[in-house]
């Protein structure tokens, strides 16, 4: 498992959670048990292939402000670890 | 005919809502305002526009989606409106194709057109129109720009016909109409919507659907490798990414990317400052201190004495600047002692003049004092919610509320449940998790509401003086360290161990509009003051008349028959005994009196114990020596009963919003049973102290 102050290289595929601010994924898949939340964040556009960057942390380190599909959305750590994305 | 307004959180369609109805529902600038469907009339017609929650989409997985699902699917209205937030399309329009699966008539409302042309967003209306085969209208709800030209579209049934569009390539498009076929072989109405939701994987009506139509599901997500739901969501994504190509561009997304933050937009400058790593927290509190000093600290120490003075009459009045205190000569009659002394004049009996004089103006008078601060207050929640800054908090401080078994978004049920908690209760609706929901919804009664500030105000007025706001703001710090502390007891002992979600968005920040701000403001302290002038004066009434007759219906004039011996005092009396421990062993009829009537409203506990007093003596002051009922209060019971009301069971009107969030009158009665104990444990600590220290011999 990547640690998160390792240097993520472009390509690599990681949970969305470990990406930095300004850094950008592509979705490759979305691991989720709660079937609602999964649902939800497929609702939110966040399906296989689309692009994500981060934008802002939370002062407090979470939640996490993402940028997709021309949007904003606020996302928590723990939910963004279930998405699978290659860096970019 | 009826219209539905559907659309995403945060579209504006609360203020699309207000222009078409002439109504006045809450605009807030944070997602989920509106929590319950609600009807307004376009004037002059017959047209009745339902407001919708606002949704992205319409899954079965939450309530607000379910609303509006149902509605548009078994209300069969003739019209929807669904407003799609033009500045970011992609995401709204996933919930048009949804709506457009319905079969139900449609026009598309482009909201926020004006900002639209501002920042070079280029959306070509007619590609738009054709590829949806729907009616596509451009307004902005906020300037009022195109509402017209929509009314007029609406009014005339200028509407093309929803010929349920085909999105999907043919290959599960295939599929889809199998499905179709078995389910309009059923006879389910909306059988093109419920083929896709069969489709993607809910359980209703798969049992009609036919063992080869199964297999042909399984074998079409077999070949995408993605189950229903995730498929049919990417293929809705993919055709929207297709119309974007066509029909409309983001120009200033692109630049900006290309510019890479070289250009912050105004809302991402001012997310560096109240979102900064090291000065979030500090603004933040910083904001949160002003709006009190400046309410409660400033405009109310300024003016309580003034506005007491217009009901009860004064010589001179007081201004309390922050613990500095100067009078000033105000000789004025009052409208109690002049309505008194008139109706004495035109020789009504004593019991009428006492009715009007210490019934009904004291009580509602003691709650109109605190109209000016609350009028400030209001002012700053209204501010709180329409500029955005609301949402941030919710962002910042997540981290914390998450700890403790609450959500970031609590927040917002906690602000607003400072003005009120009934709107502050509904609030919580907007938070995913089912436990974090359940626990804000408990504990949004903890927060001192604007009706429980004339407790906290009298109180600590009298007994704390120059320390009175700094009582006043420990009230707000306990009640947030003892939400904290049942979140986490909540998340330990009841919902333990589930997985909670946030997501949520941050609006753009906004300008206020001022209309907005003083509409709300004006909404707001009318619904106060028409408490003051309904249930605060029924219940006055009731208390002055119940204190003024004895069993065997004498009047009590004060000389020969005193308020102790009234109806009042022996109903009292009987809840005494609960209220002793917190009262430093004191059985005072007159304090239970006035907490059982604050069940009623909190205003009114004031209210009662301002006409017992007055039943019992003529121009007597609260709490002081000449008070025979309540003089007994010293600080530590003052802050031990305060404590009581404050956290006890909340008002019947927040109960009742208990009871629909919780879905069970059991479940709002465990709540108020454990609120009203635990502030029952609390204050009898407290005042227990008080009884020491006068056992030992110690006077306070």
């Amino acid at each position: 498992m990547k640690n998160k102050h390792m240097h993520i290289v472009a390509g690599e595929i990681v949970r969305l959670s470990l990406l930095k601010r300004g850094e950008q994924g592509k979705v490759i898949s979305l691991q989720n048990d709660n079937k609602a939340l999964r649902r939800r964040l497929l609702d939110m556009g966040i399906t296989k292939g689309v692009k994500i960057e981060i934008k802002k942390i939370a002062p407090l380190g979470d939640p996490i402000d993402v940028k997709l599909r021309g949007y904003e959305l606020c996302l928590r750590k723990a939910d963004m670890a279930e998405i699978m994305v290659e860096k970019l | 005919m009826i219209v539905a307004l559907v659309g995403n959180q945060n579209s504006g369609k609360t203020t699309l809502f207000n222009a078409l109805t002439g109504a006045n529902q809450k605009v807030g600038n944070w997602p989920g305002v509106t929590i319950e469907r609600k009807e307004g009339h376009v004037k002059g017609t017959d047209i009745t526009v339902v407001d919708l929650p606002g949704i992205y989409s319409l899954s079965p997985y939450s309530n607000e989606e379910k609303i509006s699902r149902n509605f548009v699917l078994e209300h069969h209205p003739d019209l929807i409106i669904n407003i799609v937030d033009a500045t970011s399309l992609e995401r709204s329009l996933y919930l048009t194709t949804q709506l457009l699966e319905t079969g139900v008539n449609m026009i598309v409302a482009l909201n926020m057109f004006d900002l639209v042309k501002k920042r070079n967003i280029h959306i070509d209306k007619d590609k738009l129109e054709k590829a949806l085969n729907t009616t596509i209208v451009d307004i902005s709800a906020k300037t009022g720009e195109g509402i017209d030209h929509l009314l007029e579209h609406v009014k005339k049934y200028d509407v093309k016909e929803n010929k349920l569009l085909n999105i999907y390539p043919s290959d599960v498009h295939d599929v889809l109409v199998s499905v179709r076929k078995d389910l309009a072989k059923a006879d389910i109405e909306n059988d093109y919507f419920y083929a896709v939701k069969t489709f993607e994987g809910e359980e209703d009506y798969a049992k009609h659907i036919s063992s080869s139509t199964k297999e042909k599901m399984l074998q079409v997500q077999k070949k995408y490798d993605m189950d229903g739901e995730e498929l049919i969501a990417s293929l809705r994504y993919d055709f929207i990414d297709e119309l974007k190509k066509e029909s409309f561009t983001n120009e200033e997304i692109e630049i900006r990317e290309k510019q890479a933050n070289k250009k912050l937009s105004w809302t991402d400058k001012l997310d560096k400052i109240f979102l900064n790593k090291w000065a979030a927290i500090p603004i933040f509190i910083v904001i949160m201190a002003l709006v009190y000093i400046l309410s409660v600290g400033l405009v109310g120490g300024l003016t309580v004495s003034f506005v007491d003075a217009l009901f009860n009459g004064s010589e001179e009045i007081e201004f309390n600047f922050f613990g500095l205190v100067w009078t000033a000569p105000f000789e004025i009659a009052g409208i109690g002692p002049g309505l008194g002394g008139w109706l004495e004049s035109i020789g009504a009996s004593p019991w009428a003049v006492s009715l009007v004089a210490d019934g009904i103006v004291a009580g509602v008078g003691a709650v109109c004092n605190f109209v000016p601060q609350l009028i400030i207050l209001f002012i700053c929640l209204s501010l709180l919610e329409t500029t955005g800054y609301m949402s941030r908090i919710s962002f910042l401080l997540d981290r914390i509320f998450h700890k403790f078994g609450l959500s970031g978004k609590s927040l917002v049920p906690f602000v607003v449940g400072v003005g009120c908690s009934v709107p502050g209760i509904m609030a919580s609706r907007t938070i995913e998790d089912e436990n974090e929901r359940k626990a804000t919804t408990i504990l949004t009664p903890f927060m001192p509401c604007s009706a429980k500030l004339p407790i906290i105000s009298a109180f600590a007025g009298f007994f704390f003086g120059t320390f009175a706001w700094l009582v006043s703001l420990s009230f707000y710090f306990m009640a947030i360290i003892v939400i904290l502390l049942f979140g986490i007891v909540m998340k330990k002992f009841i919902f333990k161990g589930s997985h909670t979600t946030y997501i949520s968005e941050l609006p753009e920040y906004k300008t206020p509009s001022f209309t907005y701000v003083f509409r709300d403001v004006v909404d707001r302290t009318g619904a106060f003051l028409k408490r003051a002038g309904t249930i605060i004066l029924l219940c006055s009434v009731a208390v002055w008349f119940l204190g003024s007759f004895t069993w065997e219906f004498k009047y009590v004039d004060g000389t020969d028959i005193l308020i102790n011996d009234s109806l009042l005092a022996n109903v009292g009396m009987t809840f005494a005994w609960i209220f002793a421990p917190m009262l430093g062993g004191n059985m005072s009829w007159g304090a239970a009196v006035a907490a059982l009537t604050g069940l009623v409203a909190k205003e009114e506990v004031i209210g009662s114990m301002t006409t017992i007093a007055a039943l019992a003596g003529e121009n007597v002051e609260l709490f002081s020596e000449a008070d025979v009922i309540f003089n007994f209060f010293n600080p530590i019971t003052a802050f031990a009963f305060m404590s009581f009301n404050l956290f006890s069971a909340p008002c019947f009107g927040a109960l009742g919003a208990m009871k629909n969030e919780l879905g069970s009158t059991k479940s709002m009665l465990k709540s108020a049973l454990f609120l009203t104990g635990f502030a029952w444990l609390v204050a009898s600590i407290i005042g227990s102290i008080s009884w020491i220290i006068t056992a030992a011999g110690g006077t306070l």
